[in-house]
């Protein structure tokens, strides 16, 4: 049964979708109940392609984590990603009306709904306004401005949106199934909830979730989100280009990438060779280590850098303190942090999701720190918001919203 | 050239043997002396050579020689170069029997002051008439230590290369890239010292060692002779499971390397391994490909493999090559050998253009020299058919003589345009994979499809 205390993450990956089952403890930490994990198909590049596979892959997922939880699933957490997701900062401004100085909770909800108030194409809905900061009569670094006394409050928010019939086929698949979607997330916000602790986010720190079919990008900068994104380009990626350039079966070649893969240059010995066993439909083969690693080095070293471009062209690579944090299946790649770090001149940590009680096979792979994220942000929420019901409408009238026409 | 010289011991003690002096002129000189002695080096005499009794008697030098005893009175020369150069006129006879006796020497000296630019090229001199081979390491100043000292050093480096076998410039400006900007004055001068030092000793090394490949002086005067602007050196040890790529990219990293970027335009550069007798062909064979990923295909490249068992598990790799500023030599050589043989019989008839007086003379020099620049710079990479093609370009030009410029430009850019046709044949534009992203949604950013696989895209070569 869907209690309080139990949240559900739901992951719709490109090479796995994934459900975490947490329970929140009494001492407000989380507990990790089971993981459901099945191999998605249906799915590139984060998005679903073929509705009903995708649907059998998520049903599957489910089950497969009901019975490890031994809990029934009626509500989940929906994480979402795809290249049509975009974001922008914005600031609203709300004014208080002659003779009233008091800031109270409307003007938060006003300054939000004006900030949101910017011309987005018809087709794209907002799926977060994400608080930056608040200003009270110009003065910043105001944490909470309810009962502070002003005549003019600004704020600053991260508006994420995207297509909406792009984010519905996720939700109605999540529908179809008999499931609630509680709220919808997208992944690096997730994940940064998952990897990153406080005080790195008021440091500054940059979280890249190289997955199978994406990389999720996110920059936190004073303890805000400061820009997110989405590229295109995940481990499938990497899969392909081996599969071409060398000239074997993606299945080979998914392998291959798995097994021996390195992004480090000249560290295999000149003509040194990784042998193929044969099996039905593929002639065994001897290839050479160093072509391999050169392949994969050049497709992740294009993805950091076009991940260092946006966030260099946004001006907030001087403003992270505490490093790269890269998580995501990819991330297992041998090698990839010195190449991240040669890339992006800080420090870099492979990271996994922060330990939760539980499951323990769960945090420390980096496959599951997007699903472990989104149930941890569920339950920030949660305890920001605790009797009122606020989130619970917000995100109803939210997917309301995205089904809305 | 390389040799394999087995039996490099026995040869080498039947002949005579090598007797190295390194020779520091003035205080810089004495400084980078003292670092070698520091840091080590085998069978070398060590001659100081100052007229500050002062920074002499500091020295830790087993030869000293005091300039300008008369001159000076065990002053320095103030920065004075003529009385630097005097001063050491005075002493030629202390040089002369010092310096007696040595095969190679090593002259080191900060150029830019008084003993080291004045006296620094006498002392060559000196070595030279004592049939002794002159390998002379300067150091240039700082630019910030004003215009007039880069000007004495210029004019100094000037002299010691009319004298010297090879000159290796070292730019101060570039070593202190080592350092920090915030880092102590004194530690900035005493890593750029360590670069010098490291760079003599290996040299020193290279020509004393017995090696598996030796490396002889006459393959470090050839690498180092040409190197009229700077020296590219660097050195880099290891040890652990990956020694041979981490030796490498230390020596890569030296600041005189600029992670071996500069190394690409260098002709001939001189790699150095050493290593205990554990060293494998592997080894060797990792570092010689990385290495000639950062060279041209035309860069002559000396390999010399020492085997030290004091190096235990450890591994060093040492670089040197030049950069010259009178590029203009080994180029021409260069672009020569890379004309067509086949054609020699359409130059001529590019070759007249610029004699016709009329339509060139009325040419802005800017399309003249254009012009030029193609008939000269670009013939030999043209292909049989564009060979052919402008020749036939020049005969059209004939009647049109007496026309204006605008016209010829159309010419000109008509024959461009048929080149382009030319090479669309040969470009492939249909078969780009994307592989299982066939059908989805492409990514494009920045107007790349990157569907495609990246090597792809970049023209990596994969091997």
């Amino acid at each position: 049964m869907a209690r309080d205390n139990i949240f559900v993450g739901l992951e719709i990956g490109t090479s796995k979708i994934c459900a975490v089952v947490a329970e929140a403890r009494s001492d407000g930490t989380l507990k990790v109940v089971g993981v459901g994990s099945v191999p998605a198909r249906g799915v590139r590049k984060g998005e679903i392609v073929d509705f009903e596979t995708a649907k059998r892959c998520v049903h599957d997922a489910i089950v497969d984590a009901e019975e490890k939880s031994d809990v029934e699933i009626s509500e989940v957490y929906l994480g979402i990603t795809g290249s049509h997701i975009r974001s922008f900062n914005n600031r609203g401004v709300v004014v208080l009306e002659e003779g009233r100085e008091e800031i109270d909770e409307q003007d938060l909800d006003d300054v939000r709904t004006n900030a949101r108030e910017v011309s987005l194409p018809m087709e794209d809905c907002i799926l977060h306004t994400i608080i930056q900061h608040y200003y009270v009569d110009g003065q910043d670094g105001v944490l909470n401005p309810v009962g502070l006394l002003g005549k003019k409050l600004e704020a600053d928010f991260h508006i994420v949106y995207g297509i909406r019939t792009r984010i519905q086929n996720a939700i109605r698949c999540v529908k179809e199934l008999e499931l609630e979607p509680a709220d919808v997330i997208i992944n690096s916000l997730a994940t940064a909830q998952a990897v990153l602790e406080k005080n790195q986010k008021q440091l500054g720190a940059i979280v890249i979730d190289i997955g199978g079919g994406t990389t999720d990008f996110v920059v936190y900068v004073d303890g805000a989100v400061k820009q997110s994104g989405v590229l295109s380009i995940g481990g499938d990626h990497i899969t392909n280009d081996i599969s071409i350039g060398l000239k074997i079966p993606s299945a080979r070649a998914e392998k291959l990438k798995v097994d021996e893969g390195n992004v480090t240059l000249g560290t295999a010995f000149p003509g040194e060779t990784i042998l193929l066993k044969d099996e039905t439909g593929f002639a065994g083969r001897e290839i050479e280590r160093e072509p391999l690693n050169q392949i994969i080095h050049e497709r992740l070293r294009e993805a950091l850098e076009i991940v260092k471009r946006q966030i260099e062209a946004d001006q907030n690579l001087h403003y992270v303190g505490a490093g790269v944090f890269i998580t995501g299946g990819c991330s297992q790649i041998r090698g990839l942090e010195h190449l991240a770090s040669d890339i992006f001149g800080m420090p870099v940590t492979m990271a996994h999701a922060l330990p939760m009680a539980g499951v323990t096979s769960a945090f420390e792979n980096p496959q599951f720190s997007t699903a472990l994220g989104l149930v941890k942000y569920a339950h920030l929420v949660q305890i920001d918001r605790p009797a009122s019901g606020g989130l619970i409408r917000n995100a109803f009238q939210k997917i309301k919203g995205i089904f809305r026409n | 050239m390389v040799q394999l010289n087995r039996q490099y011991d026995r040869a080498n003690n039947s002949g005579e043997p090598i007797h190295v002096k390194v020779v520091g002129v003035g205080g810089a000189g004495s400084n980078i002396l003292d670092r070698v002695m520091l840091d080590g080096i085998e069978a070398a005499e060590l001659v100081a050579i100052n007229t500050d009794v002062q920074s002499l008697t500091a020295s830790v030098a087993a030869h000293k020689v005091q300039l300008g005893r008369n001159l000076t009175r065990g002053l320095g020369s103030g920065g004075d170069p003529e009385l630097g150069y005097a001063a050491a006129e005075e002493a030629t006879d202390d040089i002369r029997s010092v310096l007696q006796g040595g095969t190679v020497v090593f002259l080191c000296a900060g150029l830019g002051g008084g003993t080291g630019s004045g006296a620094g090229p006498l002392v060559a001199q000196v070595a030279k008439e004592e049939n002794a081979l002159v390998l002379a390491f300067a150091a240039v100043p700082f630019s910030f230590e004003g215009r007039r000292r880069c000007a004495q050093a210029e004019e100094s480096l000037t002299r010691l290369r009319a004298v010297c076998d090879a000159v290796v410039c070292f730019e101060n400006d570039r070593m202190a890239e080592i350092t920090l900007p915030r880092m102590g004055i004194h530690e900035a001068f005493a890593a750029a010292d360590l670069t010098v030092s490291q760079s003599i000793r290996s040299v020193a090394a290279l020509l004393q060692r017995p090696g598996l490949l030796h490396i002889g002086f006459d393959d470090v005067c050839a690498v180092l002779r040409n190197g009229d602007a700077r020296a590219l050196f660097g050195y880099g040890e290891a040890d652990g499971e990956n020694r041979a790529h981490d030796a490498l990219a230390k020596a890569l990293k030296s600041p005189l390397m600029n992670r071996g970027a500069l190394l690409e335009n260098a002709f001939h550069a001189i790699v150095h391994i050493c290593g205990g007798p554990n060293i494998t062909l592997g080894e060797v064979q990792i570092i010689m490909e990385e290495l000639n990923r950062h060279i041209n295909d035309q860069t002559q490249l000396f390999m010399g493999i020492g085997i030290e068992t004091r190096m235990g598990n450890r591994l060093s790799v040492s670089v040197l090559s030049s950069l010259g500023n009178g590029l203009g030599k080994p180029i021409a050589q260069f672009r020569q050998r890379a004309v067509y043989p086949v054609e020699p019989l359409p130059q001529p008839n590019v070759k007249p253009e610029p004699w016709k007086p009329a339509a060139v003379s009325e040419l802005p020099p800017k399309a003249a020299a254009q012009e030029q620049a193609g008939a000269i710079g670009y013939a030999p990479e043209r292909g049989e058919e564009e060979l052919m093609l402008s020749s036939t370009q020049s005969e059209t030009h004939k009647p049109a003589q007496t026309r204006p410029p605008a016209k010829l430009d159309a010419k000109s850019q008509t024959g461009s345009a048929k080149k382009v046709e030319a090479k669309q044949e040969i470009l492939q534009f249909e078969p780009v994979s994307r592989g299982r992203f066939e059908k989805s949604e492409p990514t494009i950013i920045d107007g790349q499809d990157l569907d495609i696989p990246t090597f792809l895209r970049k023209n990596v070569r994969i091997r």
